[in-house]
């Protein structure tokens, strides 16, 4: 009898604190937990996987504009073209190419048009070796000067390569498989007439979830 | 027992019955608690294939009803003959951090709060001093005169001191060299964190956010499947990508071309020859003696 009740009396404690539980929570009590901030999305475009540039080579491929293209709407055929300095010894770039800026190696002798494009024929690049290119052979015309960086590009350790790492057709993905892999042109990176990257803006740093302390030493410049 | 006994003490009960349902009620809120089948599934690698297609079929059906996108789940095995390095040139990275979002996107990590697998760190030129490194750098315009960036990921270490400190084998290293951790088995003790000398681990204190529209539906079991509350992630190679043949998805977006990824067993792979050739500069951390399969080289 005495057992009975205990439990009698465990079973009405129990009840009492489950009711008293059962009316904190209704009753919000112990709050709701705080809602994870939400932090902003990144731009879709930063995460594009197409190059800055397009060589002509795509450029043609994609049917795009290519009136840039056709020297001879503006130069007179068969003329050989003469340019222009000032006492400096540096080339004047007429108005209608002053879209072009002239920055191809930090030591401004390469500033000279037909270095590369050939003054006879201006559909023509010629590299040093007297061999005649058409546009869309630019890459060959860089090699001609930049050998040991055309020897990376054709090993795929210059530039960028995007596909498969897995050069056998059976090794790939047989569902997507799109060719195996796609080396870059170089002009689809680099602007000819100024190669070395423009700067851009980065994409965002991290977001922490408490307000960053300074890094006692933050990085500086040695220089 | 009599008429009226069983009526009070039937009533007693139904009373406290309803007060124990009551008080329980914050479990209704908890959403997608772990199913049945998940509680009793194997270990990875005791699963027979029949396991395996229940197991992909089950995260399928979660995956779709948690984001409402339909997946596809596979489970990718290392190929033989393949071992993978990764080879990172310092000479081109401009620390434009568009891998560090490309990663996100490839491997469904959380948005809110954020895990990031790469961290890119800003330092002066002619210094290797992590310590001193900036990870916040924001400017107009990247490269800045004067700095190098060098991204961190997962090293892909040979002798990963991660694995050794798990003590459920949740994570190990598989044959392609990529050390691949099973969300369903990682019981969420962040001693691979703190074991790891690279920050390479991340560990999921919510439910991960990822927006509808923004979640990667080719999905890998060891790869970029979404996480539970309560686990550790980190890079794995895309595995759900790279063990299809494909390159990784910061190797596609980076715009200077200074990611190259391949088969070392391959003597004409990308990273072979970089490795023959080219200056590699550093394994990080190199004298820790955790052989990363990350190289880190220069042009020149």
């Amino acid at each position: 009898m005495n057992d009975n009740k205990q439990t009698r009396f465990i079973l009405v404690v129990l009840t009492i604190a489950f009711a008293l539980l059962a009316a904190a929570f209704s009753l919000d009590l112990f709050g709701k937990p705080a809602p994870v901030h939400q932090l902003p999305l990144v731009d879709t475009e930063l995460l594009k996987t197409e190059t800055w540039r397009r060589s002509y080579a795509d450029l043609v491929s994609s049917k795009a504009e290519l009136d840039a293209f056709d020297c001879y709407a503006c130069h007179e055929q068969g003329k050989k073209q003469v340019l222009k300095y000032d006492d400096k010894q540096q080339l004047v770039i007429p108005d209608e190419h002053s879209d072009i800026v002239m920055g191809h190696g930090t030591h401004g002798r390469n500033n000279n048009c037909f270095n590369c494009h050939d003054d006879s024929n201006l559909l023509q690049l010629q590299p040093r070796d007297g061999r005649a290119l058409k546009f869309e052979q630019s890459t060959m015309l860089c090699g001609s000067c930049h050998g040991p960086t055309y020897r990376d590009w054709e090993a795929g350790m210059h530039g960028r390569t995007s596909g498969y790492w897995n050069r056998t057709k059976e090794g790939a993905d047989k569902g997507d498989f799109d060719g195996p892999f796609k080396k870059q042109d170089c002009v689809n990176c680099h602007n000819p007439h100024s190669p070395k990257f423009p700067g851009r803006q980065p994409a965002p740093p991290p977001n922490y979830l408490r307000e960053k302390h300074d890094t006692p030493e933050s990085a500086q410049t040695s220089h | 027992m009599n008429r009226r006994g069983f009526l009070r003490s039937s009533a007693a009960f139904g009373v406290g019955a309803a007060a124990l349902a009551a008080s329980l009620k914050p479990l209704l809120e908890l959403k997608d608690f772990s199913s049945m089948e998940k509680f009793l599934q194997k270990y990875y690698r005791e699963m027979t294939p029949a396991d395996m297609e229940k197991v992909l079929a089950r995260i399928t059906t979660e995956v779709e009803r948690q984001y409402g996108v339909r997946p596809h789940v596979r489970d990718l095995k290392p190929m033989d003959g393949v071992s993978f390095v990764y080879a990172l040139n310092l000479t081109r990275c401009i620390g434009c951090r568009k891998c560090v979002h490309a990663c996100v996107k490839e491997n469904n990590q959380s948005r809110s709060p954020e895990i990031q697998y790469i961290r890119v760190l800003k330092m002066p030129h002619g210094s290797l001093d992590i310590e001193k490194s900036d990870h916040d750098y924001n400017p107009a315009k990247v490269p800045e005169k004067g700095f190098f960036y060098m991204p961190v990921q997962c090293q892909q270490c040979k002798n990963p001191p991660c694995v050794k400190v798990c003590p459920v084998h949740a994570t190990w290293q598989e044959a392609d060299g990529i050390t691949v951790i099973d969300y369903d088995w990682c019981i969420g003790c962040r001693y691979c964190m703190a074991a790891c000398p690279y920050g390479a681990r991340h560990f999921n204190f919510t439910k991960p956010t990822i927006p509808k529209d923004r979640l990667n539906p080719e999905m890998a079991y060891l790869g970029n499947r979404p996480r539970t509350m309560g686990v550790t992630e980190k890079c794995h190679f895309c595995v759900q990508r790279t063990r299809a043949g494909r390159y990784p998805a910061c190797l596609e977006v980076c715009p200077a071309g200074a990611r190259k990824f391949g088969n070392i067993l391959d003597p004409e792979s990308e990273v072979s020859k970089i490795l023959a050739t080219k200056r590699v500069f550093i394994q990080l951390k190199e004298d820790l003696g955790t052989s990363p399969r990350f190289f880190y080289y220069f042009d020149v």
